[in-house]
């Protein structure tokens, strides 16, 4: 345990988040006596208005991932990082609002694998349905292994329980406090807590960004203490070499802004099903956009932050080593060249870390901490690791006194609990429609079916706590976490969009598309390995074919690999097989469903005008930080 | 659903704003605490602040009652619609 930056918690702090936790049992003992049917337990009863969705809709997102990984990316790569918001979620938010919820929620269908029955087969059903229950289970043991393990390192509980079960009581504590909710409150409860949450996040980090901002002389100040390449989003992003996440703008656009981000935002259940319990179809396809708003200026809370701890204290020692940023470059190519013959591979652990490292200052980016051996983590050639992923809760220790550090360890936990809850909320759903009223027990009464989703609720949560134990052997919550996103995630969005476009596109073409893009994922990751790993559990277990910058390009390359294979085999598939007669997929295909009716509303009210004024701000974002 | 977030939203921000904000005007001539913020007394402005913004939402989650709105029939109750399982 890392104990320079232990937490000094006073009574009031601790108060705080026992108001929470209060609440947010609450919530779910206030909901109880509405959960009469299974439609109350699974889609809130389709009744909740648009703007309660889309605020649910972009915390249920708003993991483990988010506030740490994107808080340790701002202070490793710099605002570059915003391109994970602004074209990683933005346009595709537009897209699944404007286009694709009508077909969502129109259809009736109560979650995403059963939108894929209802276009497609029972078999397209049953793969999406079980590979997304799996990524579910996973997301949310990641979320709750990080929950556990910043509790570890800031030492909340330290002197109150002792040090070696710190980690498993937080892991049962957190477990047993989103069981209680869902359990007694199902979807409902769950969104009404991620609404919680996204205020409480905004309540704990905003005073953070201004007081940090304060101290570090505000974007100027960032500016002049890091290197050009750090406060520029889209300076050098020409070539993978001259940009600091190693991916060229190619990559990044495809992959990211396309692929990646399409996958996530207009196929995920764990989003989707926010919007399905809107209370009408025009406020179902108004939820993303809503969302989107938000969602464009969470950079400000979750990156800055980020950004702001590399730039304190230390402005000096690191104003001199920044404007070796530029020599470094060359050096790193050279790194490249030679990892692609295959030959030094191994000899570079940190290639890409060394001269990052070099590059910027640290700021309070403690190092890395060996939790066993208590000593400082080196890397292979002796210079010290320093761990990004505590920059937010260090940010929080630095300028947040006893009282409002209670709100900011409120804000941060609050993140964790309901990154975990919209995976269990998700994968309850999955389970019981998709797969145990599917193929287990098809004649239950919706009684019955209401008690599986509330036992589904404990098995989802059991099984993530194995999860969670699995994943310590994974480092980076990220590198994780998009290595399944690929996997399943990438090849999904060519099956919706040619099932939502092309009536043509057939259910064996679609199944046989998806299992062949997942195997091109898996492939495509098995042969390629970025420059700094060596093979293994990064990729090349195959054969080493190709070497890549970075694992972010890797991961990019990995996804519009797979997504092209799936839509090139799902389209020849197609047009080998018989399509269904058009009259049956009336509500499920663009061609042949009527255009939803928008004239009782006025021009402002309609989606399409949220959706450009949000595209418009977008833009002008990338203009300012460019 | 019978139940307006915004009254347990604004419950929490008027309960935890008002603590800090007490806490913080206890503690207002503390310098070694306020030192790690600037000298900012971060606890009585937010607090003032997370109160002010509690009060709002609460008050508008008990005049506004979406909830008794008539929603029903709600969609999937609604004519023509096939029952669903």
């Amino acid at each position: 345990m890392n104990l320079t930056h232990a937490a000094n918690l006073t009574w009031i702090d601790w108060l705080i988040m026992l108001v929470y936790f209060v609440f947010v049992l609450g919530i779910g003992f206030a909901l109880k006596r509405y959960m009469r049917t299974s439609n109350d337990f699974f889609l809130a009863g389709r009744s909740i208005p648009a703007w309660v969705c889309g605020l649910a809709f972009i915390s249920a997102n708003l993991g483990a991932q988010e506030v740490i990984g994107m808080g340790a990316s701002g202070a490793k790569y710099g605002i570059i990082t915003s391109h994970f918001y602004w074209i990683g979620a933005i346009p595709a938010m537009c897209f699944v609002g404007i286009f694709m919820m009508p077909f969502y929620y129109g259809s009736k269908a109560r979650s995403v694998p059963e939108y894929l029955r209802m276009r497609f087969d029972e078999k397209t059903r049953a793969l999406n349905a079980v590979s997304f229950a799996i990524m579910t289970v996973f997301s949310s043991g990641i979320s709750m292994y990080a929950m556990a393990l910043l509790i570890q390192t800031l030492g909340l509980f330290h002197g109150i329980i002792p040090d070696q079960y710190i980690f498993h009581v937080s892991i049962v504590l957190s477990a047993v406090i989103v069981l209680g909710y869902i359990f007694l409150g199902g979807l409902t409860s769950a969104i009404y807590n991620e609404v919680l949450q996204f205020f409480l996040i905004v309540a704990g980090f905003a005073p953070l960004v201004w007081i940090g901002l304060r101290n570090v002389g505000g974007w100027e100040g960032i500016k002049q203490t890091l290197p050009s390449t750090m406060t520029h989003s889209w300076r050098g992003m020409a070539h993978a070499s001259t940009n600091s996440l190693g991916v060229e703008w190619v990559g990044l656009a495809m992959g990211l802004g396309f692929v990646l981000s399409f996958g996530y935002w207009c196929t995920d259940f764990l989003v989707i099903q926010r919007a399905m319990a809107a209370d009408s179809e025009v406020s179902a396809r108004r939820v993303p956009l809503i969302a989107a708003i938000p969602k464009m200026f969470f950079p400000f809370l979750v990156i800055l932050p980020g950004l702001i701890a590399v730039s304190v204290t230390s402005n000096m020692a690191g104003a001199g080593q920044g404007a070796g940023n530029s020599a470094t470059i060359p050096h790193l190519s050279q790194s490249l060249t030679a990892g692609s013959n295959g030959t030094v591979t191994g000899t570079q652990p940190t290639a890409s870390n060394l001269p990052l490292d070099e590059a910027h200052p640290h700021g309070i980016i403690p190092q890395k901490i060996d939790p066993i051996s208590g000593s400082a983590v080196l890397s292979a050639d002796g210079t010290p690791v320093y761990n990004y992923d505590l920059a937010i809760p260090v940010m929080l220790l630095h300028y947040f006194p006893t009282g409002i550090l209670g709100l900011g360890l409120t804000a941060l936990l609050a993140s964790f609990m309901s990154g975990m809850a919209g995976n269990v909320t998700a994968f309850n759903t999955v389970w019981t429609y998709d797969i145990y009223q599917a193929y287990i027990n098809k004649r239950g009464t919706d009684e019955h079916y209401l008690w599986m989703g509330r036992m589904a609720t404990i098995g989802g949560i059991v099984l993530s706590i194995a999860a969670a134990y699995a994943a310590t052997s994974f480092n980076n919550i990220m590198d994780a976490l998009q290595l399944i996103f690929s996997m399943v995630n990438a090849p999904l969005f060519a099956t919706f969009l040619l099932g939502m476009f092309w009536k043509r596109t057939t259910g064996h073409g679609a199944f046989w598309g998806l299992v062949s893009g997942t195997f091109a994922a898996l492939l495509h990751h098995g042969l390629s390995l970025p420059a700094d790993a060596t093979p293994g559990i990064h990729g090349a277990w195959l054969h080493l074919v190709h070497t890549y910058p970075s694992d972010m390009a890797q991961n990019f390359w990995t996804a519009i690999f797979a997504f092209t294979i799936n839509l090139v085999v799902t389209a020849i598939i197609s047009m080998a097989t018989t399509p269904r007669p058009e009259s049956e997929l009336v509500g499920l295909v663009y061609s042949l469903t009527p255009k939803p009716v928008e004239t009782h509303l006025e021009w402002w009210q309609k989606p399409s005008t949220l959706a450009i004024a949000v595209l418009v701000m977008l833009v002008a974002l990338n203009l300012v930080f460019a | 659903m019978g139940l307006d977030i915004r009254i347990p939203l604004g419950m929490i921000f008027l309960i935890i704003g008002g603590i800090m904000a007490v806490f913080g005007l206890i503690t207002r001539g503390s310098v070694d605490l306020y030192s790690r913020s600037l000298g900012v007394n971060l606890n009585l402005t937010w607090g003032i602040l997370m109160f002010i913004f509690g009060l709002i939402m609460y008050i508008a989650g008990k005049r506004q009652k979406w909830q008794d709105d008539p929603v029903t029939p709600r969609p999937w109750e609604r004519e023509g619609h096939k029952s669903g399982h």
